[in-house]
C-alpha cells in the first residue's frame, strides 16, 4: 500500500523464513511415516517441483505488470467475476494465516507450556504479528535482514551439535521401499510450503529492481528447501525413521537430543527460537497480505484498520479451525495438497489464462 | 491507532502491558515447590496394579554444608491402574510437586520385564517433562522398592551412582551397557533386532540399605552393583547374559571403549589393555543365503605380565597379539552361540544389517527372522594390535 519498497535481497530473507517456517514442525513426521529413510528425497523432490511452480508466478508477475494479484485479477475479470474469483483466493489465505497460528500454538502448548490455555498463546502471538503488519513491508523486510543471521547461526549449531550422533545405518537401504512412497509423500512438502508460496503474488509488486526478481526467489526457495532436507535428514540420521514418525514434533526432539560432553544439555527450548523467528515470518508476511488483499478486495486506500478486526477473527478461527490434533494430522496428509493447489495453482493459472488473452487483445 | 503515536501516552501503556504479560509463566512453579526426581521404579503388583517408586532429591541435604541426620533422598510408592494414575496419586503423599526433567533413571521390575515392558513405557516417552537422555535398567534379584531405597556410600544421590556405574562399566570394562529410553523403544519396534538391557544388582543384607547407617561404615554392608546384559525378546526379558557373553556383545556391536583382556600364557596369565576397538559388520550373500561377516580391529598395550617371555624379541608383542585375538574371538563366539542355541534371539542387529544391503531378501524372512537367525553363519576376524608394553621391558618376574 503507502508506497513501501523493499530490496531482492530482503524478499529472499522472507521466502527463506516462510518456507521454513511452520514446515520445520510439520513436515518431517508424516514424511517419514510413509517415505521412511528415504523422506529426504521426497523433499528434494518436492523443492525441484516447487521451482517450476516459481517460475510459473514469476512470469505470472511480469504480466501482472506492477499489479498485485488481486488488483491484476479485478482488472481481468472484471469487478463481479474477478472479486468472486478473489473470495476463494483471499480467504485461502486466511484459513493459512489461522492454521499456522494453530500450528505455533499446539506447539507450545504440547511441548513447553501445557496448562497454558491456547488462546492466550495465539493472541500474545498475534499482538506482535499486527504490529510487524502494521509498520508495513519494509520495516517486515529489514527485521528479516536482522534475524536471519540468528537464524542461520542457530541452525548451524544445531547441526553441528548433532553430528556426533549421527547413524549413516538409518538412512540405508536406499530406496529400500521403492520408489512410489518417495513420488507419492512428495506432495506432502509440495503442499506446505510450496503452493503456499502464491502468497508472494501480493508482495512481489513491492520488490525493487525488475531484473533479479526471479533470482532472489529461486535462490530463496532454493536455500529454505536446503534447510529443510538438512532437518528431515537430520531427523533421520539421529532418531531413524521409525522414532521420527512416532514422535509429534521430531525436529524438536532432536533437540533435545543435544548433548555434548554431558554438560551442554537441555538446549530445545534454544533451538525453539528457530521454529518461534521462523513461523512469525512466516505468519506476518500471510496477514500482512491478507490485510492488504481484502483492502484492494474493497478499495480502501489503507489496510490498517482491518489489522485489529480480522485479528479476532483469526483468534477465533484458529481455535475452532480443527478439534484436535488428530484430526489435524489427517487433515494435513489428506485435504490439504488439493486444497492448496487448487488456490496455489488452479486460481493463478485461470487468471494466468486471462492476462494472456487480455495481453494478445490490447496486441 | 492511538497507539501508534509515540508519545507519553504510549511509553507507559507499553510499560505497563509489559509487566503485566511478562511476568513469568501461566502456571510458575518455585523452585522451592518442586521435588525433583532423579529415579523412577515400576513394576506390578500382585493384583494387576502398576506400582510406582519414585525417588526423589532432599536438596536441603545435598546443599548444605552442615548435613543433619536426614536421607539425602526419599522415596515415594504408589499403586494405580495406570502408571500415570500412580504418578498423581503421588499428591497425597508428598507436599511437593513433581520435576521430572532431571531424571537419570528408571527401573523396571523383573516380573514386569518378564511380562512385557512396553505398554508401561508410553508415558515416559509421551509426556513433555521427560528428556530422552535417561537409562533404562532392570532390577535383577530384588524388588524395586527395596533397589531405590539403598543409600549409597561416596555418591550422595543413589541415582547418580547408578548413572556414572553404568558409564563406567561400560566404558573401562564392557561388561554391561547403558540402554537410553529412545533406543530401547526403537530397538523394541525394530523387527531386525532385539534389544537388550542392563541389570542391577543389590549387594548385602536387605534390610540395612535403607537406612542412614548403611552409610555410615567405611564399607557399607548394602551397595548398588551393574550386573551384565539382560536378553529382551521383543519387549519382555528372557534371561541374561554372563559377563563373558556379555562382553562378547559389546566387542561385536564396537561398543568396547576400553577394556580389559586376560588370557593364559606359559606359566601364568597375561592382561592386555584395551585402549580402542573398531568392528565393523557385513552380510555376505552366497547363493542367495546370508552370512554375516564381522571384523574386528584392537588397539592395546601390555597391562600385566606374569609370565617369563622375553619381551626384548622383535617378535614377542606378535605372540601375545594371536592370543589376544584369539581369547577375544572366544568372547565373540560365546556371545553369539548362547543367544543363537539357549534364547534364539538376534540381539546384535544382523537382521538389520541383512535389511540393509538386501531389502528384498529380508522382506521374506522379515517374519519369522528368530527361526533362520539361529542359522546364521556369522565369520569372525579380529585383528589385535599391541604396541606398547607400559615401564618394564622385561616381565617383573626373573627367570629361573
Amino acid at each position: 500500500m503507502d508506497n513501501q519498497t523493499i530490496t531482492p535481497r530482503q524478499f529472499m530473507f522472507l521466502v527463506i523464513l516462510f518456507t521454513v517456517g511452520s514446515s520445520i514442525l510439520i513436515v518431517p513426521g508424516p514424511l517419514a511415516a510413509q517415505a521412511k529413510q528415504d523422506a529426504w528425497l521426497s523433499i528434494i523432490l518436492s523443492i525441484l517441483i516447487g521451482l517450476l511452480l516459481i517460475l510459473f508466478y514469476d512470469h505470472m508477475t511480469k504480466l501482472m505488470e506492477g499489479k498485485t494479484f488481486v488488483q491484476a485479477t479485478i482488472m481481468v475479470f472484471g469487478n463481479w467475476f474477478g472479486r468472486f474469483l478473489l473470495f476463494f483466493y483471499l480467504s485461502f489465505l486466511f484459513i493459512l494465516a489461522a492454521l499456522v497460528l494453530r500450528n505455533i500454538g499446539d506447539f507450545m502448548t504440547t511441548e513447553i507450556i501445557p496448562e497454558t490455555p491456547l488462546q492466550f498463546t495465539h493472541i500474545l502471538f498475534l499482538i506482535v504479528v499486527i504490529w510487524g503488519a502494521y509498520l508495513g513491508l519494509e520495516v517486515m523486510g529489514r527485521s528479516a535482514e536482522i534475524f536471519m543471521p540468528w537464524v542461520f547461526l542457530l541452525l548451524i549449531f544445531f547441526t553441528i551439535t548433532l553430528v556426533p550422533q549421527i547413524k549413516i545405518e538409518n538412512l540405508q537401504p536406499f530406496l529400500g521401499e521403492g520408489v512410489m512412497p518417495v513420488l507419492s509423500t512428495s506432495t506432502l512438502a509440495l503442499g506446505t510450503p510450496l503452493l503456499e508460496m502464491v502468497v508472494f503474488l501480493m508482495i512481489l509488486p513491492y520488490v525493487k529492481d525488475a531484473q533479479p526478481k526471479r533470482k532472489a526467489w529461486v535462490l530463496g526457495v532454493l536455500i529454505g528447501g536446503f534447510i529443510l532436507t538438512v532437518i528431515t535428514l537430520l531427523c533421520l540420521l539421529v532418531l531413524g525413521s521409525d522414532l521420527a514418525a512416532l514422535n509429534t514434533f521430531p525436529s524438536y526432539r532432536l533437540a533435545q537430543k543435544i548433548n555434548i560432553a554431558g554438560f551442554l544439555e537441555g538446549l530445545e527450548v534454544v533451538i525453539g527460537i528457530i521454529w518461534m523467528l521462523t513461523i512469525f515470518f512466516k505468519m506476518v508476511v500471510l496477514y500482512y497480505c491478507v490485510t492488504v488483499g481484502i483492502a484492494q478486495f474493497l478499495t480502501m486506500d489503507d489496510h490498517r484498520p482491518l489489522l485489529l478486526p480480522l485479528g479476532m477473527g483469526i483468534i477465533v478461527l484458529s481455535i475452532i479451525a480443527y478439534p484436535d490434533v488428530a484430526y489435524f494430522e489427517t487433515f494435513v496428509a489428506t485435504t490439504w495438497f488439493p486444497y492448496a493447489l487448487t488456490h496455489g495453482f488452479l486460481l493463478p493459472a485461470l487468471v494466468w489464462i486471462g492476462l494472456l488473452i487480455k495481453k494478445k487483445r490490447s496486441g | 491507532m492511538i497507539v501508534m503515536k509515540r508519545g507519553i501516552f504510549f511509553k507507559v501503556s507499553a510499560a505497563a502491558l509489559c509487566l503485566l504479560l511478562l511476568t513469568g509463566c501461566w502456571n510458575s512453579k518455585d523452585l522451592d515447590k518442586l521435588g525433583i526426581v532423579v529415579a523412577m521404579g515400576i513394576d506390578k503388583t500382585d493384583d494387576d496394579q502398576y506400582l510406582l517408586v519414585t525417588q526423589v532429591i532432599n536438596p536441603s541435604e545435598i546443599a548444605t554444608e552442615a548435613p543433619t541426620t536426614r536421607p539425602p533422598v526419599s522415596t515415594y510408592s504408589t499403586t494405580g491402574e495406570t502408571i500415570f494414575e500412580a504418578f498423581r496419586k503421588l499428591a497425597s503423599e508428598s507436599s511437593r510437586d513433581m520435576y521430572l526433567a532431571q531424571l537419570r533413571l528408571l527401573v523396571i521390575g523383573e516380573d514386569l520385564a518378564e511380562e512385557g515392558m512396553m505398554s508401561s513405557l508410553d508415558l515416559f516417552y509421551r509426556d513433555h517433562q521427560f528428556r530422552t537422555a535417561f537409562y533404562v535398567a532392570v532390577a535383577r534379584d530384588t524388588d524395586v522398592n527395596t533397589l531405590l531405597s539403598i543409600l549409597t556410600p561416596y555418591e550422595k544421590i543413589p541415582a547418580n551412582k547408578l548413572m556414572s556405574a553404568i558409564e563406567a562399566v561400560e566404558q573401562s570394562h564392557g561388561s554391561s551397557k547403558g540402554v537410553r529410553i529412545d533406543e530401547l523403544i526403537s530397538q523394541i519396534r525394530n523387527k531386525g533386532q532385539n534389544p537388550v538391557i542392563t541389570g542391577l544388582l543389590k549387594e548385602g543384607p536387605s534390610d540395612t540399605g535403607n537406612n542412614i547407617t548403611n552409610i555410615e561404615n567405611i564399607d557399607a554392608p548394602s551397595n548398588l552393583t551393574i550386573d551384565h546384559l539382560g536378553v529382551l525378546k521383543d519387549d519382555r526379558l528372557v534371561g541374561w547374559l554372563d559377563d563373558e557373553a556379555s562382553r562378547g556383545y559389546n566387542y561385536i556391536l564396537g561398543n568396547v571403549k576400553s577394556s580389559v583382556v586376560t588370557h593364559p600364557c606359559t606359566d601364568g596369565t597375561a592382561s592386555i589393555e584395551i585402549l580402542r576397538t573398531q568392528s565393523n559388520m557385513d552380510a555376505v550373500f552366497k547363493g542367495g543365503e546370508p552370512s554375516i561377516a564381522i571384523e574386528l580391529d584392537v588397539e592395546g598395550n601390555v597391562g600385566e605380565l606374569d609370565c617369563p617371555i622375553d619381551l626384548g624379541e622383535a617378535d614377542s608383542l606378535k605372540d601375545l597379539n594371536k592370543e589376544t585375538e584369539k581369547e577375544i574371538k572366544r568372547l565373540m563366539e560365546t556371545s553369539i552361540q548362547i543367544s543363537q542355541d539357549d534364547y534364539g534371539i538376534d540381539i546384535f542387529g544382523f537382521g538389520s544389517v541383512i535389511h540393509r544391503k538386501n531389502p528384498k531378501y529380508w522382506k521374506t524372512v522379515e517374519d519369522d527372522w528368530d527361526t533362520h537367525f539361529k542359522e546364521l553363519d556369522v565369520d569372525i576376524q579380529v585383528k589385535a594390535e599391541l604396541r606398547r608394553k607400559g615401564n618394564s621391558t622385561q616381565p617383573i618376574k626373573k627367570e629361573g
